[in-house]
């Protein structure tokens, strides 16, 4: 491991801000940007957290659902869905023959992928550089509906499926989970566009009230 | 704003996708003449009909043939190149 | 003189909010929830505008957001409607269309000026003499338009939303309520729109001196609170329809995209004035409006009135003017037969008189044409429109109600491609056959009755459940016998005109029979030379009887006639409003953040923000010093550039190298691993789309790069030809995910080699030679380039050790003098190597051949992309070829530029200089230009014409450029 301190794609977007920052992953992020309680009313109305830093891991190819599954990972069933593991880290499937892991802080089941040597023809890993927003709030249709053309709450996101849409102009990918027993909305986008992402998001978010909240407002990380 | 088809993802506004011309059979680059090939490079037929179209749904990478009246607008269906039948 | 009655019941004003503003210097007592025109018809104020065109005093005419003529200004907005906008404290409000003040307007004498402007006299008059044209464009200018626009106008960012619903109901009055509630019943998911401030429709105003309706409405509403599938939007309007049901609702918050699964149009009908002499003087108002005034407003409409009628709804509107203790003098039916028995003899007996078969020939004004005074009452032939004067009675009253008939809201319907049939017996155009998913319902499709109105809703609400697959009885609803609602044609002549048909653009009938005389008899023609509906209402209270008009003129059926076409919007809608938030997404590298802090001037490159130069704060550095200084630290030391941009595509798979064969025009089956080849692009046509690098990594994995403008449309035509040619590759698009930077210049491999582990050595890694391996503790490719300089290195990391890595070199090489360059001098830099940049100095038309790329054409493959074409464009003499040239040493003319022409000694256009630039390296101007063939072999000479039309000599010279130091003996 090198001792290079990355960057989160958006760690200059935050930088306004003035967070707590510190470091995970090796990343540099924003862990809080206010007091716990402002953050948590934050919350309640609309807030938005940058977890670029956690560990992901692509791959890519025909076979690559075989591969993943003799590396002994659950796989989400259909295209455009994902799955859970049993340790909290989430395998998504992008169209069918694509996908992308993300790990809790605590998992090394990305690291342990990125270490396993490919051998099998039909299997490509890709280098990711996502940057990655949780979204929460009980006015989170209000955000979506000008950011996104297409219904969120229309059933589009149940029953773990996922969807690549366009959010504010930018190609994401988007999910919805339950994290800390709090209904989010998880968005993946490339890095380069994470800047203007967060930006544009966090305006409309505080036009309603809400704002950013650190990435130990999710993951107790210190 | 008109909704369209991707065979992968679904129902989405018109705004996700790229237009990709119309799907158009190539003539054998060996055996056509040089006519034949500047009439499939360069000439279009611009009369309303139901023709084959590719579309490119941007937010996923997929390409697809639309075939689309149009005269109506109407598409009536959608699929992968080459998996034309398990549509 | 207030004309305030006593508490209505639903009425739409708070009494316990009173509050104060000011019209034309007048305080005005009002409440909250009236409307601007509510108010001061409360307080008596009659006049409230002028009108466009003759400057006419104007009152009110719909009180249903269509009283164009009363426009306001608060001194930062203008024309505000004040039918419809709400009164707010301390409002300061005036008349737009005036020039001191609205009873004194000094314009209104143009009124008497009317017979000698006909309609069309613009167009006739001022067009000769020509020299006089800009006088009178002035002018005219001058007097076009309505209101002044408030250049300090706050910017203010109103959201566009998109919403979503199974149906969408436009308009809430019986018809829409009723099919809300029928579709929420059943599980759907309903919006429904009004543009009113509450919900009811004619239920909340037409009430005919009875509580039936309201009582109706109460019950409706109650329903339609209590389902909570039913989301009630007021005070917007559904400004168009657009191709798979989407809608825009416009709310004066913003606009809101509603994507339906169905829609069902309950938008109603526009009352239809009759039109007669001085129908447009203050006073004279629509039959609903005055209903709108009484039930809505509390206010009384005019003290004694008459209704002049050719429907029931006349009759209906007597009934609640006397309600309201209104003298209603009488009823004055155009219709011959009258109404039934029964109503007549209930507005009989309110000690109403009822005139059969009478119209109003004129209406007289008071002094200054400020009111009416009385009315002159004529018996009426419905055949020829005209009036008996012969018989004539004079009324006198303070007022007029009309009521006419209706014309359907029909926009949307038009809109969505419904194709409408005139309904002889309703003498109303009506939907025919409607498109898939659209409904429609109530009194725009023909219903009048209330129950019938009720059942219609029901009806489309079922047939629109029925179009989402849910199996709902439809019952059709029974006709019901009634009056005809609206007349053939509600039309007076009057010898000395002022009978208004388009009250936006004061257009008289015989503006029409003009209009027609001279040949303009097609309705859009019509439309276009009288500019009938073109005014602010866009004809909504006066196309139908323009049509009618016609089609008497014309004696063809209305049918044939035809309407206009409804385009959105549907309503004025602000600019604001339309442009609201836009997104304007943009790319960062991960050394964005590094090039801000140091004085990178950052600009637009697509989608990318990139530094153009490094100007750091305090350095006084111009930008032609600083781009000339970063060129010379490339050639003298080492520089180093941020070439994220670029696109990088890896491609897997056992088809890798042959599909790469097929996609550009060299070889790479036979590519040794960790070496890199050109990739050129070529289309079908032979034209030249790219050029990047293609690096063999594995046997099945090449990492791909194309110019940064290309990027996605590369990797996108990858993606397609994969799909295409059904070959084994797997595509990763890495553009984003790799940082990239190029070290360049003499001193690169020394600043290289003290990060790396690769032996980065000349014998080592030659030209074009790719290594994998750690630059600065991170997983890195690097590539031995020489586009900007002979010697320099281009480093590929993951994105987010790019900033470390950067930061890195910059201090490695310190010691050598490293600086960070922009693409202004990328683009010297490359000028001076004589490397041409695809689509920069190529265009739409340049093949391989004309631009010196032979080499990499390698036609001896079986296919690639373009490859027929250049097999029949080889066969044909070249047309233009692309030459590096310089200018004469120590060349001050005028610079010539970008797409200057190169000029023959017959003064003929030959090519054109593609790029140019000063190289203080060489001292010397140095470009790309096309010229003919015959003058590109190096030597040649041929001159560039400047924007000024200067004449400047080029040479034709061979790249790269340093052979010209040589020659100087440097």
């Amino acid at each position: 491991m090198q001792d290079a301190v990355l960057m989160s794609p958006v760690a200059f977007a935050h930088a306004l801000r003035k967070p707590v920052s510190g470091e995970v992953n090796g990343m540099e992020t924003a862990l809080s940007f206010a007091a716990a309680d402002v953050e948590a009313t934050r919350n309640e109305t609309l807030s938005i957290c940058d977890v670029s830093n956690l560990n992901r891991f692509g791959v890519k190819g025909p076979q690559s659902a075989a591969w993943l599954q003799a590396a002994g990972v659950t796989l989400p069933e259909g295209t455009n869905s994902w799955t859970p593991q049993d340790n909290g880290s989430l395998v998504m499937r992008l169209g069918n023959s694509e996908f992308l892991v993300e790990d809790q802080p605590e998992n090394s089941l990305c690291q342990t992928l990125n270490d396993t040597a490919v051998e099998t023809a039909g299997v490509h890993k890709v280098i990711r550089n996502d940057a990655a927003f949780i979204v929460s709030g009980k006015l989170t249709s209000a955000l979506f509906s000008e950011v996104c053309e297409i219904d969120l709450e229309g059933g589009a996101l149940e029953d773990n499926r996922l969807v690549m849409t366009v959010i504010a102009g930018v190609s994401a990918t988007m999910l919805k989970q339950s994290l800390n027993n709090q209904p989010v909305y998880r968005i993946w986008c490339d890095g380069t566009f994470g800047p203007y992402l967060w930006k544009t998001l966090l305006g409309i978010i505080e036009e309603q009230g809400g704002g950013p909240v650190g990435f130990n407002f999710y993951y107790e990380i210190n | 704003m008109k909704l369209l088809e991707c065979p992968v993802n679904g129902v989405r506004p018109l705004s996700e996708f790229t237009y990709g011309g119309e799907y158009r059979d190539m003539p054998d680059p060996d055996t056509c003449s040089d006519k034949e090939w500047a009439a499939y490079v360069h000439y279009r037929a611009g009369a309303p009909g139901l023709k084959k179209e590719w579309w490119y749904h941007g937010p996923s990478g997929t390409w697809f043939i639309a075939e689309r009246n149009t005269l109506t607008d109407k598409v009536s269906r959608t699929y992968i190149a080459g998996q034309e039948e398990s549509k | 003189m207030t004309s305030r009655i006593a508490k209505k019941r639903g009425e739409w004003i708070n009494r316990d909010k009173p509050l104060t503003f000011e019209y034309e210097g007048q305080q005005v007592q009002g409440y909250e929830g009236d409307t601007i025109s509510s108010a001061l018809w409360a307080n008596g104020i009659r006049v409230l505008g002028r009108s466009f065109k003759y400057h006419r005093a104007r009152g009110l005419l719909s009180f249903a957001n269509h009283d164009v003529n009363a426009l306001m200004t608060d001194g930062e907005d203008t024309n505000i409607r004040a039918d419809v906008w709400p009164v707010s404290n301390g409002m300061q409000l005036a008349a737009v269309n005036t020039e001191g003040g609205v009873l004194k307007d000094k314009n209104k004498y143009i009124d008497h000026l009317s017979p000698f402007l006909p309609v069309g006299f613009y167009y006739k008059t001022f067009y000769k003499p020509k020299r006089l044209f800009p006088f009178w464009e002035d002018k005219i200018r001058k007097a076009a338009g309505l209101g002044k626009v408030n250049f300090n106008y706050p910017r203010i960012i109103k959201p566009k939303r998109y919403a979503h619903c199974d149906v969408l109901i436009i308009g809430a009055g019986a018809a829409g309520l009723s099919a809300a509630i029928n579709a929420a019943a059943e599980g759907f998911n309903v919006i429904l729109v009004d543009e009113n401030r509450q919900a009811g429709g004619s239920l909340s105003y037409d009430h005919a001196g009875e509580q039936a309706a309201a009582d109706t409405l109460n019950t409706l509403l109650e329903a339609v609170e209590a389902e909570k599938n039913i989301r009630l939007i007021t005070d917007a309007y559904a400004g168009g329809y657009y191709g798979d049901h989407l809608v825009p609702i416009v709310e004066k918050s913003g606009i809101t995209k509603v994507r339906a699964q169905t829609v069902i149009v309950a938008a109603g009908v526009f009352e239809q004035p009759p039109v007669f002499r001085y129908n447009d003087l203050p006073g004279v108002m629509l039959g609903s409006a005055t209903q709108r005034l009484v039930h809505r407003y509390a206010v009384k409409p005019f003290d004694k009135g008459v209704v002049v009628t050719a429907n029931d709804h006349g009759y209906r509107t007597a009934l609640d003017l006397a309600s309201v203790g209104t003298e209603v003098v009488a009823v004055i039916d155009m219709r011959a037969d009258g109404a039934s028995q029964e109503l007549t003899q209930k507005v009989k007996d309110k000690g109403i008189a009822v005139h059969k078969g009478s119209c109003i020939y004129e209406a007289v004004p008071t002094k200054g044409k400020l009111g009416v005074k009385e009315v002159v009452v004529c018996p009426y032939n419905e055949t020829t429109a005209e009036a008996d004067t012969s018989r004539s009675v004079r009324l006198v009253c303070d007022g007029v109600a009309m009521s006419a008939g209706w014309a359907p809201a029909g926009a949307l319907l038009y809109q969505a491609g419904t194709k409408m049939r005139y309904d002889n017996d309703l003498e109303q155009f009506v939907p025919g056959e409607l498109p898939e998913g659209v409904f429609a319902a109530g009194k725009v499709n023909g219903v009048f009755d209330l129950k019938a109105r009720l059942q219609d809703g029901r009806r489309a609400a079922g047939e629109a459940m029925n179009y989402l697959g849910k199996a709902v009885s439809v019952d059709t609803v029974k006709p019901v016998s009634m009056a005809r609602p609206s007349h053939p044609y509600p039309i007076v002549n009057h010898p000395k005109g002022k009978n208004f048909v388009d009250f936006d653009e004061d257009i008289q009938v015989k503006d029409f029979i003009n209009a027609a005389k001279e040949g303009f008899d097609n309705i859009e023609l019509m439309k276009r030379f009288t500019t009938v509906g073109m005014g602010p209402s866009q004809g909504k209270h006066s196309n139908m009887n323009a049509i009618r008009i016609l089609a008497r003129i014309r004696q063809l059926p209305v049918e044939k006639i035809g309407t206009t076409t409804a385009r959105p919007f549907f309503h004025p809608t602000p600019i604001g409003h339309l442009g609201g938030r836009g997104f304007h997404p943009h790319r960062y590298t991960a050394m964005h953040q590094w090039h801000v802090d140091n004085g990178g001037e950052m600009m637009d490159a697509g989608i990318w923000l990139r530094p153009a130069f490094y100007a750091p704060q305090g350095s006084g550095l111009t930008a032609s010093e600083a781009v000339q200084q970063e060129t010379l630290a490339v050639r003298n030391a080492v520089g180093m550039i941020d070439g994220s941009t670029l696109g990088k595509i890896e491609v897997f798979g056992p088809d890798a190298a042959a599909f790469l064969e097929r996609f550009y025009t060299g070889k790479f089956v036979d590519q040794k691993v960790g070496g890199s080849r050109i990739a050129m692009l070529l289309d079908e046509a032979g034209v030249m789309v790219d050029d990047g690098v293609a690096v063999r990594m594995a046997d099945e994995q090449f990492y791909v790069s194309t110019n940064s403008s290309n990027a996605a449309t590369v990797y996108r035509e990858m993606q397609r030809n994969v799909q295409l040619w059904g070959m084994q590759v797997t595509l990763v698009n890495l553009t984003g995910a790799m940082a990239a930077m190029t070290v360049a210049g003499p001193e690169s491999r020394s600043v290289v080699a003290t990060l790396t582990d690769i032996d980065v050595s000349a014998e080592a890694m030659p030209d074009g030679a790719f290594r994998s391996g750690q630059v600065a503790g991170v997983d890195a490719r690097v590539m031995r380039v020489s586009f900007v300089a002979d010697l320099a290195f281009e480093i590929h990391v993951p994105y987010k050790a790019g900033l470390h890595v950067w930061k890195s070199l910059i201090e490695a090489g310190q010691s050598a003098g490293i600086r960070p360059f922009g693409t202004d001098a990328q683009r010297l830099l490359r000028l001076e190597m004589g490397h041409h940049l695809v689509s920069h100095d190529t265009d739409g038309l340049t093949n391989p051949f004309e631009a010196h790329s032979d080499s990499l054409v390698k036609m001896d493959k079986p296919f690639f992309i373009g490859k027929r074409s250049l097999q029949i464009l080889a066969k044909k003499p070249l047309g233009k070829k692309l030459t590096t040239f310089v200018l004469e040493p120590g060349f001050n003319g005028e610079l010539p530029q970008e797409c200057n022409l190169v000029i023959d000694a017959g003064n003929n256009i030959t090519g054109r200089v593609t790029s140019i630039s000063f190289s203080r390296h060489l001292n010397r101007h140095i470009g790309f230009a096309f010229v003919p063939p015959e003058q590109s072999s190096a030597g040649s000479g041929f001159q560039i014409r400047t924007d000024s039309g200067a004449m400047v000599a080029a040479t034709a010279c061979e790249a790269p450029f340093f052979h010209l130091l040589e020659s100087k003996g440097e």
